[in-house]
């Protein structure tokens, strides 16, 4: 149906009308469509991915500048080995058989602890160094390291562990003694 | 200012960048007429025809013919503004619960039609009715490019005018039953309800 001015609201409604927005200035901005400002958009929907594919790169890099090695196996196994670390200061021949032999031994010789430093002399020159840093595997030391605690309970308490190594250690059935 | 003539689907080429350039110089001041009546901010109506523009500027070489490209782009900023009278209304909503009990009272619509201001009227009608007065009224459109601006059937349009004359007659009646007698002629309701 076509429409006529004079229909429902009417004529004067409609001049009132006209006026009033006839009277409406729109600005003369400029137009948004022609602005990159909606490339800009587009790009920016692919930021998050960038974000997080950075993320993980400079996780990558820390991760193998910590580890040395690029490899992320490596990565993951390196809290193993962190755990593992602290049985790996006593790196020493002796220490990985003991753990064997230990109980043998400590079943006859957990009295004399003091043989066990008359085998140093074999390694007199590596040992040495160690032995400053684990005070309980010298069994002397009752008297030397100024008595401390450690030394003091591993020759009366006899602590196997660091017995046995030296006996092991030793290798030699027979002390000097 | 006869609809019809300016909005001939055949005066544009859909994905040419010269026609739409063409279609905001032509389109922009009276799309942005149409929102200014359904909006009360002016810094809002020209953010939502702008949007719109963006928005069918990236549409482009999809728009079909089939309807007139203004009307296509009066859809499209409509609906913009319907969404920013959504979102502003909530953000009232809000305002009122923060200022706790008292909330401020809308402006009467006696108090608008005394003053005068029709397009205050407007903006208090819902934007969907306001826009169809707008284009019937105010561009000419006739009940099928309404239909295609606002992407509802004719016998909806029929419906929202209808409505939104009913509002305003009872707003604005006494102001403009002043100048001219019968402005609100209720003999033609029928038929306008028909279209």
């Amino acid at each position: 149906m076509p429409k006529t001015d004079d229909d429902f609201l009417g004529p004067v409604f409609e001049r009132g009308l006209r006026q009033e927005l006839n009277r409406i200035r729109p600005r003369n901005s400029s137009p948004r469509y022609l602005a990159p400002a909606h490339q800009h958009l587009r790009t920016w929907r692919f930021a998050p991915v960038a974000l997080a594919v950075s993320l993980v790169s400079i996780l990558a890099l820390s991760a193998s500048v910590a580890t040395g090695s690029p490899n992320p196996v490596v990565w993951t196994q390196r809290v193993v080995t962190v755990i593992e670390s602290n049985p790996a200061p006593t790196p020493e021949p002796g220490p990985v058989q003991p753990k064997t032999a230990p109980r043998a031994g400590s079943t006859q010789g957990p009295q004399h602890q003091a043989p066990a430093t008359s085998k140093p002399p074999e390694r007199s020159e590596t040992p040495e160094p160690a032995r400053t840093a684990e005070p309980s595997e010298s069994p002397e030391p009752s008297d030397h390291q100024s008595g401390s605690r450690e030394s003091a309970d591993s020759s009366h308490t006899w602590s196997p562990p660091v017995d046995d190594r030296t006996w092991t250690s030793d290798s030699g059935p027979s002390p000097r003694y | 200012m006869p609809a019809s003539a300016d909005l001939d689907p055949d005066a544009y080429e859909p994905g040419s960048r010269e026609d739409f350039d063409r279609l905001y110089r032509t389109a922009y001041p009276r799309v942005y007429r149409t929102l200014a009546a359904i909006l009360s901010d002016p810094e809002a109506a020209e953010d939502c025809v702008q949007d719109a523009f963006v928005q069918a500027f990236q549409a482009w070489k999809r728009w079909r013919p089939d309807a007139p490209a203004e009307a296509w782009v009066h859809r499209i900023a409509v609906n913009r503004a319907i969404s920013y009278r959504r979102s502003a209304k909530l953000r009232q909503v809000g305002e009122v619960l923060r200022r706790l009990g008292r909330p401020a009272q809308p402006p009467d619509p006696a108090d608008v039609a005394t003053h005068g201001d029709l397009l205050s009227a407007l903006r208090s009608l819902p934007p969907k009715l306001s826009a169809a007065i707008v284009l019937r009224h105010y561009h000419g459109y006739n009940n099928r490019e309404i239909a295609a601006a606002l992407g509802v059937s004719e016998r909806t349009v029929g419906t929202r005018l209808r409505q939104a004359g009913e509002r305003l007659r009872a707003v604005l009646e006494p102001a403009f039953s002043l100048e001219a007698g019968p402005a609100f002629p209720s003999d033609n309701r029928e038929l306008y309800a028909e279209d």
